[in-house]
């Protein structure tokens, strides 16, 4: 009983702890989705892998959403028609290199500022190397979800039969010589199918934007607090139940440390805004290389994103995905380990 | 269908306004000190404010809409859903339930144990900035003197100096019967990383009298001695390691403090 009591004390404490900074990043990623035009984003995209991945790695920063809130928007920007390299790097470095994230971390670790340093660069150089690898992939489609890879394809086809129309002619013609799907606008103006979305968000009052903000608001944190719960609850009851001692033997030296920080990260699953703060309960037992392990591999893969990015993903994708950036945040915190 | 939905969206408001109550039933009742660090207070009190705002404009608009026609598309709005509709909101109004109903507990001396009790500050954990050491040694607190102790660690340097601290009894099975430890949790962010500190004290009577969990200010006087456990690892050592112990002459029983845990 009195263990029961002390995993729910711990529980709460998490959740009191986390519970601001879903707010926080919920309330961004509303309004994101209100004030920014994804349509515009993608124009000004660069086409080269690398650079790509660069800029997909640096989205966060404009989308500052933990790895519960990045697949929605990775998925949305998949769909729009970003470059493989954006999206995947996005997917990959977003939960990490933001604004909110790098804070908490600092937070957490202040007298050890090299724990933010290098979680960032870590993060942003294993999502660049990771989006530059899917780049070489022309066609993602058979590694994707159908639905999603059926929407690529005509997306694609769509664009090209654009581009080919306004190479023949540059003045602005009649939407109705354009192909493309069309729907009937409120004063009988015909509405591109592709633009849809844009006019739904762009041209809206304030108190329909204001619904569509609030909507996505409790949507977003219904959804993301009942899997911050279940992520509280599994790391509340490996505290109490689990003894230090058995993880304690788990890492002993540099290189099983790594692994079982590593391991701990994909299974405990706690959002990247509070990560830090886990990580900083084994500051006194762990290794710098094997935190940075734990900071580094938990916000790109673990169980609870794991279930998300199976809406986006075929499971193979999943698996070469997770296999890389296993191998890359074990070799970069060991090489760490072995440098500092 | 249609009532399915309805009842999804009242389930969200509950959600809402059950998380908002409990942040601030936490703040009220001081319970947040059981929880967290005081400098995140603020995050908690501002988050339950906008929680309970956010669960009566929510409730407002369900009424306003309830009179007009049909709610707006929901396409644009729509999200990858991890559990059935009505799951996420049910598991929140749940978990928020027993918030309410069961209190947060003060970590207990078998935590403790599970998490090593130390005489040392882990160099990673954050010092704070304001620490000023107190001159008169009684008038130290159990924190203080693990601060003393970290930035002069020889413990010979202490023997015979005055003592009165308080803190909570762990027993610690390597110790002989009449030895127990005073401790203290200190916490750097939340109480899942609390770490317990504490210092050895020679009773003159077995520590029976004295069972784990009880709150006790101590007087005495400090010394050293040679124990045969490393309270690190909670490990028997072969060849005791010379540590600062507190000879006891007064014990008094108190109350568990509002504020159990030092910073």
């Amino acid at each position: 009983m009195n263990q029961f009591l002390s995993a729910l004390t711990l529980f709460f404490s998490l959740l009191v702890e986390a519970m601001p900074f879903l707010l926080l990043g919920v309330l961004l990623s509303s309004s994101l989705l209100l004030f920014i035009d994804e349509g515009q984003l993608i124009t000004k995209l660069p086409k080269n892998p690398i650079l790509g991945a660069f800029v997909g790695s640096f989205a966060g920063f404009l989308f500052p959403v933990c790895e519960c809130g990045n697949v929605p928007v990775a998925r949305r920007l998949l769909m729009q028609g970003v470059p493989t390299s954006v999206a995947v790097s996005f997917l990959l470095a977003a939960p990490t290199i933001n604004p909110i994230v790098i804070w908490s971390t600092f937070v957490a670790f202040r007298d050890q500022p090299e724990i933010v340093f290098f979680r960032v660069i870590f993060s942003l150089g294993i999502a660049t190397f990771l989006g530059c690898v899917f780049a070489v992939q022309k066609d993602l489609t058979p590694l994707l979800q159908p639905v999603l890879a059926q929407r690529i394809k005509w997306l694609l086809k769509t664009r090209t039969a654009q581009a080919q129309n306004s190479l023949k002619d540059h003045k602005n013609i009649s939407p109705l010589l354009k192909s493309g799907t069309f729907l009937l606008g409120n004063q009988g103006q015909p509405i591109q199918m592709e633009n849809l979305e844009a006019n739904l968000i762009g041209k809206k009052s304030f108190n329909q934007k204001f619904k569509v903000f609030l909507d996505n608001l409790t949507q977003e944190l219904r959804e993301l607090g009942g899997i911050l719960i279940f992520g509280s609850a599994i790391a509340a009851i490996i505290q109490v139940f689990v003894p230090r001692e058995v993880i304690l033997s788990l890492g002993q030296d540099n290189i099983t440390s790594v692994i079982a920080m590593m391991i701990l990260a994909g299974i405990v699953s706690i959002c990247s805004t509070v990560d830090s703060f886990f990580a900083l309960s084994f500051a006194s037992t762990f290794t710098t290389g094997s935190l940075l392990a734990f900071l580094v591999f938990g916000p790109m893969i673990d169980i609870k994103a794991i279930g998300l990015m199976l809406s986006i993903f075929k499971p193979k994708m999943l698996i070469y995905l997770f296999a890389l950036a296993a191998q890359l945040t074990f070799i970069l915190t060991l090489g760490y380990g072995y440098i500092f | 269908m249609l009532k399915n939905k309805k009842l999804t969206i009242w389930l969200d408001v509950v959600a809402l306004f059950a998380w908002g109550l409990l942040l601030i039933k936490y703040w009220l009742t001081n319970e947040l000190n059981l929880l967290i660090h005081p400098n995140y207070f603020w995050l908690v009190r501002i988050t339950g404010i906008i929680l309970l705002i956010l669960s009566m404009i929510k409730t407002l608009e369900i009424i306003k809409q309830a009179k007009k026609t049909p709610p707006l598309d929901q396409a644009i709005i729509e999200h990858l859903t991890l559990f059935p509709p009505g799951w996420s909101s049910g598991l929140l109004i749940f978990t928020a339930l027993i918030g309410l109903i069961i209190s947060p507990q003060v970590l207990t001396s078998q935590t403790a144990l599970q998490r090593g009790v130390t005489d040392t500050l882990p160099l990673t954990r954050s010092q704070p900035q304001s620490f000023r050491l107190n001159n008169k040694p009684e008038e130290r607190s159990l924190i203080e003197w693990i601060r003393t102790l970290n930035a002069y660690p020889e413990p010979d340097a202490y023997t015979g100096q005055k003592a009165k601290i308080q803190g909570f009894v762990i027993h610690l099975p390597q110790l002989p019967e009449n030895y127990l430890l005073i401790s203290r949790f200190v916490l750097t962010c939340c109480a899942v990383d609390a770490y317990p500190v504490g210092i050895p004290v020679k009773l003159s009577t077995s520590n029976q009298s004295y069972p784990p969990d009880t709150w006790l200010e101590i007087e005495g006087e400090m010394a050293t001695e040679s124990l045969n456990v490393d309270r690190n690892t909670l490990t028997e050592t072969t060849s005791g390691k010379r540590q600062l112990i507190l000879v006891a002459k007064k014990i008094k029983e108190i109350e568990t403090p509002k504020d159990p845990y030092n910073y």
